[in-house]
């Protein structure tokens, strides 16, 4: 690993902190039951955890001006964090972690993760970039 | 009415994956067929693609017998970007996998299947079988359409089932 990269995720780290450095909680559903055709026919549901991502910045990509457009965030979040869950949680990579997910959790609302990239430097990513969608029905 | 919906997707599913054991799915870990109910997974903006997703639309009842007959429409959506190995130039072709794979399914006979009861079923635990049938009519393929370079269609399946006395 390039010391190049491990210093743009940490510049990326103190920056995100400079920015608000706010947390917020990654809402995941535990691993599905093999051979349990209810949680394919909606009987059974998961049981959800919330993962803390922190440091994020985010802000609102588009607002609620037409009616049936939900409003857009975009969330940066640390990569040195999204690195700590996909090992400690053994995903396969970030993005089965953030495509697993269920949404964000943000100030009490749950928005849908509608994308989820990475800026990389040297081939190691100092930044997730997600987009969220908040939940129409609460569009205002 | 929820029985026959329950029983008409264990079947498709079922018949699905004999004619294409490998198009499979990982869904939270576990391997499942590339079969599911919309309204019964997690409200995602990801379209899982190269699998079938099923959406119940219209509902009609017609209330003139003992056992009322439910005729449901069943609208099975699937689209493909084909592989990447190949640059997605074989996405007619998926696509046309899974015209003749849902085709093949839905046309095998019977044309009817014994309504279940899932409700207490479980992980190694039956569902009840019930006493009247779910069958169904040949499906309508929609035109396919393209969206990037994604291609999609949507056909459309009646499924019938009688309401037992005491099934809500």
């Amino acid at each position: 690993m390039s010391d190049l990269s491990v210093a743009a995720a940490r510049t990326a780290d103190v920056l995100l902190r400079a920015l608000g450095g706010r947390t917020v909680m990654l809402r995941t559903p535990a691993s599905a039951v093999p051979a349990d055709v209810t949680e394919q026919l909606g009987i059974a549901t998961p049981l959800f955890q919330d993962l803390p991502l922190a440091p994020v910045a985010y802000r609102k990509a588009r607002a609620t001006v037409t009616e049936g457009k939900a409003a857009k965030w975009e969330m940066l979040v640390s990569a040195t964090t999204v690195e700590g869950l996909v090992g400690s949680l053994a995903y396969a990579s970030a993005s089965v972690l953030f495509a697993a997910a269920y949404g964000v959790l943000c100030g009490g609302e749950l928005l849908e993760i509608v994308s989820a990239t990475q800026e990389q430097v040297f081939g190691r990513p100092y930044v997730y970039r997600l987009i969220l969608r908040a939940p129409l029905a609460q569009g205002v | 009415m929820q029985n026959a919906k329950d029983t008409f997707y264990t079947m498709l599913q079922g018949r699905l994956a004999i004619l294409n054991p490998s198009r499979t799915r990982v869904l939270r870990g576990v391997v499942r067929p590339a079969t599911l109910v919309d309204e019964n997974e997690l409200p995602t903006a990801w379209i899982p693609l190269d699998a079938f997703r099923l959406q119940w639309t219209r509902l009609q009842v017609t209330s003139d017998s003992p056992l009322p007959l439910f005729e449901m429409e069943c609208s099975i959506q699937y689209a493909t970007d084909g592989s990447s190995g190949n640059g997605g130039m074989d996405r007619g072709r998926l696509l046309a996998a899974m015209d003749a794979e849902l085709a093949t399914a839905l046309a095998a006979e019977p044309h009817t299947v014994a309504k279940m009861n899932y409700a207490t079923a479980g992980a190694g635990v039956a569902p009840t079988a019930m006493g009247t049938n779910v069958f169904w009519a040949d499906p309508v393929f929609g035109a396919a359409s393209t969206v990037g370079e994604r291609m999609e269609r949507t056909a459309t399946v009646q499924v019938f089932a009688n309401q037992e006395a005491g099934e809500l």
